[in-house]
């Protein structure tokens, strides 16, 4: 029966001269099947940062096609991309403003799932795994600063690695670890170039394919109603409203990223992304500072003792990871959460106020 | 692949205009039949013009950003000193770099000679061969006639191309670009 219907539907051409020998129509609809609420609201906010993903495994590739890894030649490799390969100031933009896009949207997607409860039950490791995500992601950016070897980019990382060496206990060996030497050094290019191409994307890449498989394996939740749990009792609710996801949604998804790539574009024309004097480790330039969304801890290390300083956000997201262990409860609307919400506010509050300050001189 | 589209988009397309309800589906509805499948196709190409031309703009930088910057390719031109006549006497020869690229260099009787190094036949870089006085591929002993470049033996197809060369007082110059 079934090699019947195979027989009269298999569709002719190369997709089904494939489908003849390989059998894929049955995995790839079901990998092309989503629940997904019509009361789902996501924004495109995780779409949209795989998307920029996407395109910094483009680039970052291309970079590294002209790009030396050493403090004799980095500088002079960067320079020559931005100023003598075609379009190579272009793919450099990209890359600058789409890592700097990556962390805003994966930012604005966090705080989507935690507004609508998304990490609720039965969503916990989902959110966990996420929270690896947002970790390697920001390691991305700590570790690619330093590759231009730059002025900005040395200091930054002398101050970063300083940073990282404050925690206490471990401090002083993940300072010699990150650094690969007392100072930042050659060693230290070179294993930035090795974790940054090799090490994080290949981490980033399995942890990505677990979350996507979650998303897939439970769909999306409806920020309307909590999902049923077994052993409670489940609320007489008219069944649940799905709406395809191909082509549905992934139309309106790949809508949302062509917005970001005509964002993106522009970005990078207007604002392309310049060099500063080569690194010279003995002169440090006047008013040094990390990217923006390092300015937060950047601030608070001047208020606080630096063992305070250090420990509090790393503890800060550490609780933000393990969040689904902590939160439990059934509520998923917002008004009916006021302490999660409240925190929320507060922390973000917090965070902006730090980083406004951070961002003056 | 041609078969495999047009029941998604047409799908999607009907599920689009349901859920957007009034406007669309009425005017799908005023229009006879084969109206709607004009439309359809004017948004069919529309939609390939679309995918194409967002194509073209990421691989045209792409492509670009591939192809090595002419400073890379070009060796350098003008003037090359490449010795003296005292340190390069008749019968003898010597390899020396024009730029970026191999140049071998022999004293002949009937000149001083120069032709590019690179063998003709796999890239390999020849050499004087004072004995012989040949000019001699290491790899597939290749021979070269050193007064014309021309291919004594060996599996090279084609002779050594000829560089100009320039003899002002005792300094040897090749000159290129």
């Amino acid at each position: 029966m079934a090699a019947d219907v195979r027989s009269t539907r298999t569709p002719g051409g190369a997709t089904g001269w494939v489908e003849e020998r390989l059998h894929l129509g049955p995995f790839v609809n079901a990998l092309l099947h989503v629940p997904i609420p019509r009361d789902a609201r996501t924004f495109y906010l995780g779409g949209i940062t795989l998307f920029l993903f996407g395109i910094q495994v483009v680039t970052g590739t291309l970079l590294a096609l002209y790009y030396s890894p050493t403090p004799d030649a980095a500088y002079e490799s960067v320079l020559s991309i931005t100023s003598d390969v075609s379009f190579g100031w272009l793919i450099r933009s990209v890359h600058h403003w789409a890592a700097n896009l990556m962390i805003l949207f994966m930012a604005l997607h966090v705080l989507r799932i935690f507004v609508q409860a998304a990490y609720k039950y039965p969503r916990e490791l989902t959110w966990i795994v996420g929270g690896g995500l947002l970790l390697i992601t920001i390691g991305f950016g700590f570790t690619g600063y330093l590759l231009p070897w730059d002025q900005r980019a040395y200091w930054a990382t002398v101050v970063g690695t300083e940073i990282a060496g404050g925690v206490p206990l471990i401090g002083p060996s993940l300072l010699l670890l990150l650094r690969g030497g007392a100072e930042v050094s050659e060693a230290t290019l070179g294993r930035f170039f090795g974790i940054h191409v090799l090490v994080l994307p290949l981490l980033l890449g399995g942890l990505l394919a677990l979350h996507l498989l979650f998303v897939h394996q439970q769909g999306l939740a409806n920020p309307r109603h909590a999902e049923p749990r077994p052993g409670r009792p489940v609320p007489a609710r008219p069944p649940e409203r799905l709406k395809p996801f191909f082509p549905d949604y992934i139309l309106d998804e790949v809508i949302a990223w062509y917005a970001v790539l005509a964002v993106l574009v522009i970005l990078a024309s207007l604002f392309p992304v310049g060099l500063e004097p080569k690194a010279d480790p003995l002169v440090t330039p006047e008013h040094i500072k990390p990217e923006w969304y390092f300015l937060a801890v950047y601030q608070l290390l001047k208020l606080v003792p630096e063992t305070v300083g250090v420990v509090a956000p790393v503890a800060l997201v550490l609780v933000i990871v393990v969040l689904p262990l902590l939160d439990r409860g059934g509520e998923v609307l917002p008004r009916r959460r006021p302490i999660a919400i409240a925190c929320a506010v507060l922390l973000l509050v917090g965070l902006a106020v730090l980083t406004y300050f951070g961002a003056q001189v | 692949m041609s078969e495999g589209r047009p029941p998604a988009l047409e799908e999607g397309g009907d599920r689009t205009a349901a859920g957007v309800g009034g406007d669309v589906a009425g005017a799908g509805g005023d229009e006879p039949a084969v109206g709607g499948f004009a439309r359809r196709r004017f948004v069919r190409y529309l939609l390939g013009f679309s995918v194409i031309s967002s194509l073209a703009m990421i691989v045209t930088p792409i492509v670009g950003f591939l192809i090595p910057s002419r400073a890379a390719t070009a060796g350098a031109g003008g003037r090359v000193l490449v010795g003296t006549v005292q340190a390069l006497p008749v019968g003898s020869g010597a390899i020396v770099a024009v730029g970026s690229k191999p140049a071998v260099v022999v004293n002949t009787p009937g000149g001083v000679k120069a032709y590019s190094a690179i063998c003709t036949h796999l890239g390999c870089i020849v050499a004087w061969d004072a004995a012989a006085t040949m000019i001699i591929c290491p790899c597939h002993d290749g021979r070269f006639n050193p007064a014309t470049g021309a291919v004594v033996s060996g599996p090279p197809p084609a002779p050594l191309p000829p560089l100009t060369t320039a003899v002002e007082g005792d300094e040897i110059y090749i000159v290129s670009g």
